[in-house]
C-alpha cells in the first residue's frame, strides 16, 4: 500500500496579498479580543453573583468611579504625577544603565573591578533602600524617581553589557583590519550589533519600571496612581482601586510598546519576526 | 621540510622569488593555551617569504593553523615565537585588507555603507568616496543591490560585497581566509574568474588561504602545502601556467597531474589530522 504525496499553492500562494491583509486584521482582532473576553467574563461573575460584587467591584461599577476620580481632578492628578515620576526614573536608569553597559562590555578591566560588587548590589531589593533614600532626598519625587532609575539601572546594565560581549569576534576582526579605533569599533560595530538584545533589555525594564513605581508609591503613600490604589484599599473605596490598577495595566503596556516602536525604528535591517512552527 | 622544492617544475626560468620579498615569516609559530588544559601547538615553525604582487595560495588540512598563520599576517593575532615582517609603503591609512569567510560584513549597514566603511574610517571625503563605491559596485554587479541590507542577499552576493569592501580601499597587501568556502560548487567558480580578472587587471600582493586545490592552482602564482597540526610548510609549488589565466586551464593535462602531486603530498596530512582529531576526549 503506497500513498502519494502532493504538494500544491495553498492558499498564501494563491491568494498572498489577501492572506498578509486577513492576518493583520486577525492579529489585531485577537489582540482586542482577549482582554474584551476577560472584562466580560468578570462582569457576568459578579451579575451571577459568583463573587461577591462589593469585594470584587465588576466593570461597571468602575464607570462612575472613574467619574468621580475624574470630577475631583484626582484622576488626572496621580496619572500625570506617576507618569512623570516612571519616564523620568526610566530614562535616568536606562541612560546610565547603556553608558556603564557599554563601558563595562568594552573593558575587561572595568569589568573585572565592578561585576562582582554590581552584581551584589543588584540582588538587593531597592524598596529596602528605600529609608535610606527618603533621609538623604525627603518624600516626594526625587526619591521615587532615583530608586525607579536605580531598578531600572540594572536590568539595563546587565542587557547591554552581556550583549556587547556577544558580539561575534569576526565583527570585531573584519573592524580592526579596517584599523577602526575604540570610538569607530563602538560606533560602526558594537552599538548596532547589540541593538537588539540592548532593546529587549529596555523593554523589560520599562515594564519593571512601572512595578516599582506603583510598590514605592504604596510605601510612601504621598501621590499617584500607586497612592491611588493604597488609598483605596485602606477606605475600602474598590472602585478606587481597580481604577488604579487597570490605569497602571494601561500605562505599562504602553510604554513597553512606545519602547519596541523605538526599537523598530533603530534596527530597521533586522527582520521582525520570521518563527516557523509546526501548523 | 625536505619536501620543499621537490615538486618545483624544474628549469622554471625566470620565475623565482623576487629580490625583495614583501612578506617574509621566520619561523613564526602560535600556540593557544586552553582553559584547564596545556597548551596545544597550532602551528609551525613556517619560514615563508611572499614577494611583491604575488598570488600565494595556502592549503592544507583543517586544522592545521592556517587560518592562524593568515591571522599573524593580518596583526590579529601574534606569533608566539618568530616574526613576520611586511613591508608597506607607510602613506597608506589601511595598507592591508582582509576577506573573510563570514561576519566579514554588517547586517545593520547597506551593501554601500558596508563596501564605504574602509574609506570612511581613512578619512577620504565623501565625493572621492562616492566614486570609488560605485565603480566597485558596478565591477562586482552589486549596483542595484546597493541600498539594501546583506541580510535580503544571497551568500554570493554577501561575498562580492566583502571583496568589494577589501579592494575599495586600494590595499597593498590582500589576505583571503577561504572567502568561497561556504559557496556553492557553480558560484565559487563565478567568483574565482571574477577575482582572476580583477587580481590581473591590477596585480596586488595576496595570501589567499583555502581547502580546494583546484582553486589554489588557478588562482595562486605559487602553492605552500601545510601539514598536520603543528602546521608546517611541506611543499611549496610554482604554478607555471601563463598570465592572465581563464578557468579554462582546469582542463589542462598538467592541471590534473599538479593537482594529482599536490594530493600526494597532502593525503597523509590530512588522515593524520583527522586521527588526532579522533582521540580528542
Amino acid at each position: 500500500m503506497s500513498t502519494v504525496l502532493t504538494r500544491r499553492p495553498g492558499v498564501a500562494e494563491l491568494h498572498p496579498v489577501r492572506t498578509r491583509r486577513r492576518w493583520s486584521a486577525t492579529k489585531i482582532a485577537l489582540g482586542i479580543s482577549v482582554p474584551v473576553l476577560f472584562v466580560a467574563v468578570w462582569q457576568l461573575s459578579a451579575v451571577l453573583e459568583w463573587v461577591d460584587p462589593f469585594l470584587y467591584p465588576p466593570p461597571s461599577r468602575l464607570v462612575p468611579g472613574i467619574a468621580a476620580l475624574w470630577e475631583d481632578g484626582r484622576l488626572v492628578e496621580a496619572t500625570v504625577t506617576s507618569v512623570r515620576r516612571v519616564i523620568l526614573g526610566y530614562l535616568l536608569g536606562a541612560v546610565t544603565g547603556l553608558v556603564v553597559g557599554f563601558l563595562m562590555g568594552m573593558s575587561r578591566v572595568l569589568r573585572a573591578a565592578f561585576e562582582p560588587f554590581s552584581w551584589a548590589w543588584y540582588t538587593v531589593p531597592k524598596l529596602a533602600l528605600l529609608p535610606i533614600f527618603l533621609t538623604i532626598f525627603g518624600f516626594g519625587d526625587t526619591s521615587v524617581v532615583v530608586l525607579i532609575a536605580m531598578t531600572v539601572y540594572f536590568f539595563v546594565w546587565i542587557s547591554v553589557m552581556s550583549a556587547v560581549m556577544a558580539v561575534p569576534t569576526g565583527y570585531r576582526e573584519a573592524a580592526l583590519m579596517l584599523r577602526a579605533n575604540r570610538w569607530e569599533m563602538f560606533r560602526h560595530v558594537l552599538l548596532p550589533a547589540a541593538l537588539p538584545e540592548i532593546f529587549v533589555g529596555l523593554r523589560i525594564a520599562a515594564g519593571v519600571s512601572v512595578l516599582m513605581l506603583v510598590g514605592i508609591e504604596f510605601v510612601i503613600s504621598d501621590q499617584g496612581l500607586g497612592y491611588l490604589i493604597e488609598q483605596g484599599r485602606t477606605l475600602l473605596l474598590l472602585e478606587q482601586s481597580y481604577v488604579g490598577i487597570v490605569l497602571v495595566a494601561a500605562i505599562g503596556y504602553l510604554f513597553a510598546l512606545l519602547v519596541k516602536l523605538v526599537g523598530r525604528l533603530f534596527i530597521r535591517w533586522a527582520a521582525d519576526d520570521n518563527a516557523i512552527i509546526p501548523s | 621540510m625536505d619536501h620543499i622544492g621537490q615538486l618545483t617544475p624544474s628549469g622554471a626560468p625566470g620565475e623565482g622569488p623576487p629580490a625583495a620579498p614583501r612578506i617574509t615569516v621566520r619561523e613564526a609559530s602560535r600556540s593557544f593555551v586552553t582553559t584547564g588544559r596545556s597548551a596545544v601547538h597550532a602551528l609551525g615553525p613556517v619560514d615563508l617569504s611572499i614577494g611583491d604582487d604575488e598570488f600565494l595560495c595556502v592549503v592544507g588540512p583543517s586544522g592545521c593553523g592556517k587560518s592562524t598563520l593568515l591571522k599573524i599576517i593580518a596583526g590579529l593575532l601574534a606569533p608566539s615565537a618568530g616574526e613576520v615582517a611586511i613591508e608597506v609603503s607607510g602613506d597608506h591609512r589601511i595598507p592591508i585588507a582582509m576577506v573573510f569567510q563570514d561576519y566579514g560584513i554588517y547586517p545593520w549597514k547597506t551593501v554601500r555603507a558596508n563596501v564605504e566603511l574602509g574609506l570612511r574610517l581613512s578619512g577620504r571625503p565623501t565625493a572621492d568616496r562616492r566614486e570609488i563605491v560605485d565603480d566597485w559596485l558596478a565591477r562586482l554587479g552589486l549596483t542595484d543591490f546597493a541600498d539594501v541590507y546583506p541580510g535580503a542577499l544571497s551568500g554570493g552576493m554577501r561575498q562580492r560585497v566583502s571583496i568589494a569592501r577589501a579592494l575599495a580601499i586600494d590595499p597593498e597587501v590582500l589576505l583571503m581566509d577561504e572567502p568561497f568556502a561556504a559557496l556553492d560548487a557553480q558560484l565559487r567558480e563565478v567568483l574565482q574568474d571574477e577575482l582572476l580578472a580583477i587580481w590581473q587587471a591590477r596585480r596586488r600582493t595576496v595570501v589567499f588561504v583555502t581547502h580546494s586545490l583546484e582553486e589554489a592552482l588557478l588562482l595562486g602564482d605559487r602553492v605552500v602545502v601545510m601539514s598536520a597540526r603543528p602546521g608546517r610548510v611541506i611543499a611549496d609549488i610554482h604554478v607555471p601556467f601563463e598570465r592572465p589565466r581563464s578557468s579554462a586551464i582546469r582542463t589542462d593535462a598538467l592541471f590534473a597531474k599538479l593537482r594529482g602531486e599536490l594530493w600526494t603530498s597532502l593525503h597523509s596530512e590530512v588522515v593524520a589530522q583527522f586521527d588526532a582529531g579522533k582521540d580528542r576526549p
